[in-house]
């Protein structure tokens, strides 16, 4: 299950003449597309928000250890004299005061909110670098279809077709339980070796989306006129790639990564959910909804972790409209 | 038309060729490569009372000592003819299609799975029919009112839909509408629909309408996308040039259009929820493949994780190759391509 | 061996139909005596069902509801390590011997079943002879002989075949060599292990005097099974009743029916009251659902037996009208973690006793749910029920004296402490409990865990339960739980205490107690004859694990059971510690 992508529709044409009559400039000068999607973009308050909230989750991400210490306690460190010892909930219910700003969790007293800080920095680490991750693999994977074609083309192609027919979650499942034997096997300990392998495994199997996009935009900007005149000018294939294609490319890797990222979110939620994420103790936030779930009549453990998610999901898919709808002036709002 | 069918089917074939063989290595060649022996894996097929020398045993039994390329065409093999495995202890059955056994359940993994189907089917049909009626129809609105309060409106629902997880909302849901209100059925109560239709809905009503949202949601940002991209082309201002009726103009002529992309991605997302609907599944506690995926890998059983996979994949290609047919019949320049 | 108790876990479900429980319809022979039928509801209270029948009543009819979250092993007698299944499978059912459906410790003393009374030892209790009673019979109407018996017997221990049961006629019939098993050597004579004289009598042989045999007689693998009916492996989805009740529905993982086996005899039959007119059984239940039904009424039985989740405790124990409805057994069953004495540093004792001695003790009690639904402290590796056991005050019970540790970490050569792995079962939230627990508060002495967790189904046979993975993977602390076969000395220690039991290929239980006196103590406490004595052996060898700081025991577990609504006969058996599913019946 992922937030699914638009389709591969028409190539971002960028008629500057009509921009700039919409825009109202007098001058005749023109202007590069980067200056009329961040004026663009400059106008999208919905999509400003969103970048806000990224900006402030990233922060968060970075600063955790920081902000930890000055508003929480160690997101590890029990506190079982918050708990009832009989129900093993949170005294009072949720446990929320100026000391615990989320309360805390039921039968070990975990400060909530140093945990949801903390997974903040594992969902994005994650998501990010897996991002990145299927961004290098699917830029490069589609721009050698679409520019080279013929059977390069097909190969890739197909090769994508069978990435996308794969039980996406199950397969993501069951190999991160068998290269788990791989730590067993090998007595390697901590959480590094698992966080690598949830970024590959995840950037792994998301490529063919970006992949796709590139491949059908690199199809169309190849036959464009600027294309054919640097070829006519004696200009080979490294060249035209480089000068003429990859940066026209700058703009849908943009939006396609930044629509990604909430995706790989919540496949990683999802696998932490699961069980087969990131291992106890850590404070991962699909990790807490799984042990929320036990505690259902303790709302609030579910309530801060799953809005966690959402508000993060949210932002990054707000962002991303924004700036597609920016760097692509077909479908204005 | 015939050429066309017969490339997919082939095609599909192979998909399914190259997803077996990936699946395999998966299970087989990376434990190797990550020093599993094999008397590991035997060992973890026999359980616990066994010891060293009848692991050794069943280990050249079941064939962990042959070469990867013969164990792969064994069990390859044992999917279309079915196939017997020899523990030393006894020897177990496994009738075509043998997807694996479990010898921990001690049991061929199909049938378990032929059980599991009709619920992951049930969920994923139901599901699928509201989100794309309900998602189409809430885009087709968005786009034709642009920018109303109803655009606006839906399009947030929309964006909010696509961006909780559906573990999250599925728990939610429950917890205030099963347990709480009492108006919904609990996890776990399904009925088949042919014991008793109305309560086969009602047992599904709730985790229908929970991943229908997060669907619906995603189909009514694409089609608003779709319909307001086709709208704006110049033949839809031809036809009302022409003196159509608007209503005859979005639906036959804008609709139509947008449409085709929207339905490659259902078969493929249809596909894809009936190889295993694993969050929804687990959070509603269905024992469908999904269900039955969790478990499997939970109690490591390796067996029912690979029959699993292969049998998701096969979903996944069987419902893009449906689509693909239904493409050359909706769509002519298909066919000649 | 270990009696598992099912460990709720959260599974998808068929469903159970609606409705609450019918009172029963006709047939009802009430005997005026006991009879409660039509008198109001007896008064409840919380633990009322402990030590007293909740509800008593002979009323007969209805369908009592019973479900599960997780699926346990089998139906097949023979094929079974459940507590929970032990229990109900009296109800299909008879072994020779069985434990007295009686409240508190009473059920756990035994009555003759098949047999017309308890074992009669000669030979020095090496040799055990039962009479079986007349007019016994199959579901189909075929007598049960003792040959029937003893077929049961022999084909339970074919460890290859029925995997699960346990293995104490394994280890103690005197069999002949070329005997391998019922399937393999079908014509071997073993009369050398079991006779049967007659087709009423069962005599058996030992290799070594077990004076306490009775146990043995009264393991399901005594139950009857007509061998021209047995299927091997597949037994189990057509098990042969010799109990008042047989299978109607056999569906595997979803669910099972029962109904009256015409061919039980109640005049053969002086413990069962057979009150129910079916059962119905389903499995794969989510559980918190489950918890909410039988709350509300749907469902009068959560089989595991084990307790409510989390969830619902929090209702129960916070809502004086819903506490009223429960009870808190303490199980014959330990939850503690072994610490392998060969993973240094802790083949050292000192380094060992400064685990203990950091642990946070109560914070181990509330991982495991708390006084209530987790236990108390436990001091010591053996719980309170079993014959022997003393209060033994060798470790604080506190929240973890670091001073102490430290102490204890400078005699063992690391003041500044140690690193080490933990593993623990990854599916099973509250040993992830324990092991975040034990980080915390070992870390304050400076002692730094690793932790792993590993499958639950693998965890004996290829992780923790194996000597060179531990070795391997430098594991130090392993969490591991116990329930008792039996309630004596042998039935709960046996398997987990004594080095001889240990074995390189794995599936081990015993994790790393390699102790020369305890081994020495063991045998020589099966060969004590007076019960008393033999008691106290037991508990010497309890001191003594704790003296030399192999296990850190968390707590005796306890459960937080609710009783049913319109059910009589409610209460708990000190046999399984869970309510006593034999005479259950409905209102």
């Amino acid at each position: 299950m992922t937030a699914p992508l638009d389709a591969p529709g028409k190539t971002a044409e960028v008629p500057p003449e009509a921009v700039l009559a919409g825009a109202g400039v007098k001058a005749i000068q023109g202007r590069s597309l980067g200056q009329i999607a961040w004026m663009r973009l400059k106008r999208d308050k919905v999509a400003l928000a969103g970048a806000g909230v990224v900006v402030l989750l990233i922060i968060t991400a970075i600063s955790a250890p920081l902000i930890v210490d000055v508003f929480g306690h160690p997101p590890n460190e029990f506190h079982q004299e918050m708990i009832d010892t009989s129900t093993m909930t949170p005294k009072g219910g949720t446990g929320i005061s100026g000391d615990f700003l989320f309360g805390v969790e039921p039968v070990n007293g975990r400060d909530l909110f140093s945990r949801v800080v903390y997974g903040a920095r594992i969902s994005l680490l994650i998501a990010v670098l897996a991002t990145l991750l299927s961004v290098v693999i699917g830029t490069a994977m589609g721009v050698m279809a679409g520019y080279f074609g013929g059977w390069v083309d097909t190969l890739i192609s197909r090769t994508m077709d069978v990435f996308l027919a794969f039980p996406l979650l199950v397969f993501a499942m069951a190999l991160v339980g068998v290269l788990g034997q791989f730590e067993q096997n090998l007595g390697v300990t901590g959480d590094t070796l698992r966080i690598g392998l949830l970024i590959f495994v995840i950037g792994f199997f998301n490529w063919p989306y970006i992949g796709r996009i590139i491949r059908g935009q690199t199809l169309s900007l190849r036959e464009r006129e600027f294309v054919d005149a640097a070829r006519s000018l004696g200009a080979r294939g490294p060249y035209i790639l480089f000068r003429e294609i990859l940066p026209n490319l700058i703009a849908p890797i943009l939006i396609y990564a930044t629509l990604l990222i909430p995706t790989n979110v919540l496949f990683e939620a999802a696998l932490s959910f699961l069980g087969v994420g990131i291992q106890a103790p850590t404070a991962t936030w699909g990790g807490m909804l799984s042990q929320a779930v036990k505690f259902y009549n303790v709302p609030h453990f579910m309530f801060f972790p799953g809005m966690a998610i959402f508000i993060t999901v949210l932002a990054f898919n707000l962002f991303g409209d924004g700036l597609r709808d920016a760097l692509d002036p077909k479908t204005s709002r | 038309m015939v050429t066309y069918i017969i490339r997919r089917l082939v095609g599909a074939l192979l998909m399914l060729v190259i997803v077996s063989m990936v699946t395999f290595s998966i299970f087989f060649v990376i434990p190797r490569i990550a020093g599993a022996t094999a008397e590991d894996f035997a060992s973890r097929y026999m359980g616990r009372s066994a010891d060293a020398e009848m692991i050794a045993v069943t280990a050249e039994k079941l064939g962990f000592n042959d070469p990867i390329p013969v164990q792969y065409g064994r069990w390859i093999s044992g999917v279309f003819v079915g196939s017997e495995f020899d523990t030393g202890a006894s020897i177990e059955e496994c009738p075509a299609p043998c997807f694996g056994y479990s010898f921990i359940r001690r049991q061929p993994v199909w049938p378990d799975l032929v059980d599991r189907i009709p619920v992951t089917l049930s969920l994923a049909v139901g599901a699928s029919v509201i989100w794309l009626i309900g998602g189409v129809a809430t885009g087709v609105l968005s786009a034709l009112r642009k920018g109303t309060i109803f655009d606006r409106a839906a399009m947030s629902i929309a964006l909010a839909g696509v961006s909780l997880p559906i573990f999250f909302t599925g728990i939610v849901s429950l917890v205030v509408f099963s347990y709480g209100l009492g108006i919904t059925a609990p996890g776990g109560s399904f009925t088949p629909f042919l014991e008793n239709p109305a309560q086969w809905a009602y047992s599904l009503l709730l985790p229908w309408i929970t991943l229908a949202f997060l669907y619906a949601a995603s189909y009514a940002r694409l089609t608003r996308a779709g319909m307001l991209e086709t709208m704006s082309e110049d033949y839809i201002r031809t036809a009302r040039a022409k003196g159509m009726r608007e209503s005859k103009v979005v639906v036959k002529h804008g609709l139509r259009a947008a449409l085709t992309p929207i339905l490659t991605i259902f078969g493929l997302d249809l596909g894809l929820l009936l190889g295993g609907a694993v969050l929804t599944e687990s959070t509603f506690s269905l024992k469908g493949i999904g269900d039955y995926a969790v478990q499997a890998i939970v109690t490591n059983d390796l067996p029912k994780i690979m029959g699993v996979t292969m049998v998701a994949a096969l979903f996944v290609v069987l419902a893009s190759l449906i689509v693909d047919l239904l493409y050359a019949v909706v769509d002519p320049r298909v066919r000649l391509g | 061996m270990n009696k598992r108790s099912a460990v709720a876990f959260a599974a998808a479900g068929a469903a159970l139909s609606l409705g609450l429980s019918a009172c029963g319809g006709g047939g009802g022979e009430t005997t005026p005596a006991d009879g409660s039928s039509g008198a109001p509801a007896a008064a409840e209270a919380f633990n009322a069902g402990l030590e007293a029948v909740f509800n008593p009543s002979d009323k007969k009819g209805g369908v009592l509801k019973m479900a599960i979250s997780e699926d346990w092993d089998s139906v097949d007698p023979g094929d079974t390590y459940y507590a929970l299944s032990w229990n109900l499978i009296r109800i299909y059912g008879r072994s020779l011997v069985t434990y007295t459906p009686a409240p508190g410790a009473e059920g756990r003393k035994l009555s003759p079943d098949l047999a017309e009374s308890l074992g009669e030892s000669s030979d020095d209790g090496k040799t055990w002879t039962y009479k079986l009673r007349a007019g016994l019979k199959f579901e189909d109407g075929t007598p049960i002989t003792s040959k029937d018996v003893k077929y049961a017997v022999l084909r339970s221990m074919d460890k290859e075949t029925l995997v699960n049961g346990p293995t104490y006629f394994n280890d103690w019939l005197d069999l002949p060599k070329d005997f391998k098993s019922v399937y393999k050597t079908p014509d071997v004579n073993t009369d050398s292990a079991i006779e049967t004289p007659d087709d009423q009598t069962i005599v058996f042989h030992l290799k070594k005097a077990y004076a306490g045999f009775d146990n043995f007689a009264a393991l399901p693998g005594t139950i009857p099974v007509p061998k021209d009916k047995d299927t091997g492996v597949k037994y189990r989805e057509k098990v042969i009743a010799s109990g008042p009740y047989k299978f109607d529905k056999v569906e595997p993982g979803k669910q099972y029916t029962l109904v009256r086996n015409e061919h039980w005899d109640p005049a053969t039959d002086p413990i069962r009251k057979a009150l129910p007119d079916s059962y119905e059984i389903s499995l794969g239940v989510n559980a918190d659902d489950l918890d909410n039904r039988v709350l509300a009424g749907d469902l009068h039985i959560d089989l595991a037996g084990s307790g409510v989740q989390p969830a619902a405790l929090g209702r129960v124990l916070g809502d004086p009208a819903l506490k009223a409805r429960a009870d808190n057994p303490t199980g014959a069953r330990t939850w503690y973690t072994s610490i392998m004495s060969n993973v240094p540093p802790l083949d050292n004792v000192d380094c060992r006793r400064a685990i203990i001695f950091a642990a946070d003790r109560v914070g181990l009690q509330n991982a495991y749910g708390g006084e209530f639904a987790g236990g108390d402290i436990a001091t010591g590796l053996m719980p309170p029920s079993i014959g022997g056991w003393k209060k033994l005050d060798l470790y604080p019970t506190g929240t973890g004296d670091v001073e102490k540790a430290k102490e204890a970490l400078t005699a063992c050569g690391k003041p500044e402490g140690f690193e080490t792995v933990m593993a623990y079962r990854a599916d099973r939230p509250k040993e992830k409990a324990i092991a975040e627990s034990l980080q915390q508060s070992l870390g304050k002495a400076g002692i730094k865990l690793d932790l792993k967790g590993y499958p639950t189904g693998d965890y004996f046979a290829l992780y923790a339960g194996k000597p060179d993975f531990v070795k391997k993977n430098g594991i130090g602390l392993a969490t591991n739980g116990w329930g008792a076969d039996w309630n004596d000395g042998f039935g709960f220690m046996s398997q987990i205490v004594d080095s001889r039991t240990i074995r390189e290929s794995g599936g081990n239980y015993n994790l790393s107690i390699t102790d020369k006196e305890i081994d020495a103590k063991i045998d020589e406490a099966l060969l004590e004859t007076d019960v008393a004595k033999r008691d106290a052996i037991w508990g010497e060898i309890d001191q003594r694990v704790m003296e030399q700081a192999y296990v850190l025991p968390s707590v005796w577990s306890k459960s937080v059971l609710v009783r049913p609504q319109g059910a009589t006969n409610v209460f708990v058996t000190g046999a399984f510690d869970m309510y006593d599913y034999l005479n259950l019946g409905l209102e």
